[in-house]
């Protein structure tokens, strides 16, 4: 084993004990850490979107982004960047938010809603590894959203001045923000132990570079197990820190499950959905906001797009509810499917077209 | 274990997978990894190499037009804390 087997469980196992700590001490049940369902809260904090039940300003995602930005900066790794199709990202952002929200949860959630005995995450985790191999294909046809360059470091501040600007609204917290009075938007640890577990987990990823969409990628594509430890990890010890911590709340069935639904071939359908989007981006929402901290502005890009895709969610009665996913929803899903195909079918044609030139010059085909 | 091996570092992952197919068409060994930690913080897929073929692959991948970002040369860990000693004898 070249790179630490231990780091990569462990940085795992903090999240997965930070989850369930932040459960503990007034998060939604299996939502210590739940990235999509954190932007979510945000979009609905600032307004843009009006579903009274989860609008909240979390300061744990300002955490991630500020914690990894410390960090980089520390270790000279704070580089300013971007121009790697910002758009295509925007819309990928949008439907990977949709689809999670008709799953009900980031893949960090998906992760965490097993650890807690919820098994309708099994067919969010078989959906989301099923999209995540369709995104490979494209990858192996040579898809690729072009390679990013260097930016002023002005860019590069944009997301950590975002994130000081969403921890001032939330202190100063004024009238025009919306903060739920019930729901999920309401139930939230107190606010400094959030946003240090916040920069916490922003830190020590930006360190270990711990994604759940670049884990399952690198099973599938190249057989190398090295993330998948530090998945191991999260599950671990969010199951031993759930027993530990919450066991009131854990139970192992379908029925009856915090924040879920059993609509198990939307759970599957909305996964799969975020995992072709995630592969294409090459990272889940949670690796973007690491990312982003880092001075990756198209990072920066997919999180608005994030943010965009969860106010549309709820604007449009997209997202799923404890009662089933909805009609609507169901219709945004297969639409999401269809335009990150459609993306990564245009890609990989442009692609093909390019290197056909090239073999006109003399070149050979770049095809795997 | 060598105390070093060399990687190649890609834009995209598409390279990856090509100059993999293409050395091991030449019987070059090369195995397809995570990027190391200590070149880069971001996630994707890099090409490890023996040192030796080095100049080799470089050549071949100005012939098959495999555009790579960088060559790096990887100290394997010298196990200097507790903590990796610890493991590495209790594995």
């Amino acid at each position: 084993m070249k790179d630490g087997k231990g780091k990569i469980i462990a940085s795992g196992g903090l999240v997965g004990i930070l989850a369930a700590l932040l459960v503990k001490f007034g998060n939604p049940v299996n939502m210590g850490i739940c990235v999509a369902c954190f932007f979510r809260d945000i979009a609905g904090g600032l307004g843009l979107h009006r579903a009274a039940v989860v609008q909240y300003l979390r300061p744990e995602v300002p955490g991630f982004i500020l914690g990894a930005f410390g960090m980089a900066k520390a270790k000279g790794e704070f580089k300013p960047r971007g121009g790697s199709s910002p758009l295509l990202r925007f819309i990928l952002g949008f439907f990977l938010m949709i689809g999670a929200l008709v799953f009900l949860g980031c893949p960090l959630r998906m992760i965490l809603r097993l650890a807690n005995g919820d098994l309708n995450a099994l067919l969010g985790l078989f959906g989301y590894v099923a999209g995540i191999w369709v995104g490979i294909q494209f990858l192996k046809q040579g898809f690729s959203l072009g390679k990013s360059i260097k930016q002023p470091a002005v860019s590069g501040y944009t997301m950590p001045v975002f994130g000081v600007a969403i921890l001032l609204l939330l202190l100063a917290a004024p009238a025009f923000i919306f903060f739920s009075e019930s729901g999920p938007g309401s139930m939230a640890a107190p606010i400094l132990l959030a946003l240090g577990a916040g920069l916490a987990v922003g830190a020590v990823l930006q360190r270990t570079r711990l994604c759940t969409a670049g884990g399952i990628r690198d099973i599938i594509l190249i057989k190398d197990y090295h993330y998948l430890w530090g998945l191991i990890g999260i599950f671990v010890f969010a199951l031993i820190g759930n027993l530990l911590f919450n066991f009131e709340t854990f139970k192992i069935g379908f029925t009856d499950q915090p924040i879920a639904h059993n609509d198990h071939l939307w759970n599957f359908l909305g996964m799969a959905l975020a995992g072709i989007a995630a592969a294409l981006l090459g990272g889940c929402p949670l690796r973007q906001s690491i990312l982003a901290g880092e001075g990756d502005t198209d990072a920066a890009v997919t999180i608005l797009g994030l943010t965009a895709g969860a106010a549309f969610a709820h604007n449009f009665g997209l997202a799923a509810s404890p009662a089933g996913a909805t009609l609507n929803g169901k219709v945004a899903v297969v639409i999401g499917i269809i335009v990150v195909l459609a993306i990564g079918y245009g890609v990989v044609k442009s692609v093909a077209q390019k290197a056909s030139e090239g073999k006109a010059k003399g070149g050979i085909s770049a095809n795997v | 274990m060598k105390d070093f091996y060399c990687v190649l570092t890609f834009h995209t992952t598409h390279h990856a997978l090509n100059t993999e197919k293409v050395l091991k068409e030449k019987n070059i060994p090369v195995k397809l990894m995570p990027v190391p930690r200590q070149v880069s913080s971001s996630c994707g897929i890099a090409a490890e190499f023996p040192c030796e073929s080095r100049e080799k692959i470089l050549k071949l991948c100005k012939e098959y037009h495999i555009e790579f970002d960088d060559v790096h040369q990887i100290q394997n860990d010298k196990k200097s804390n507790w903590f990796a000693k610890w493991i590495s004898t209790s594995k």
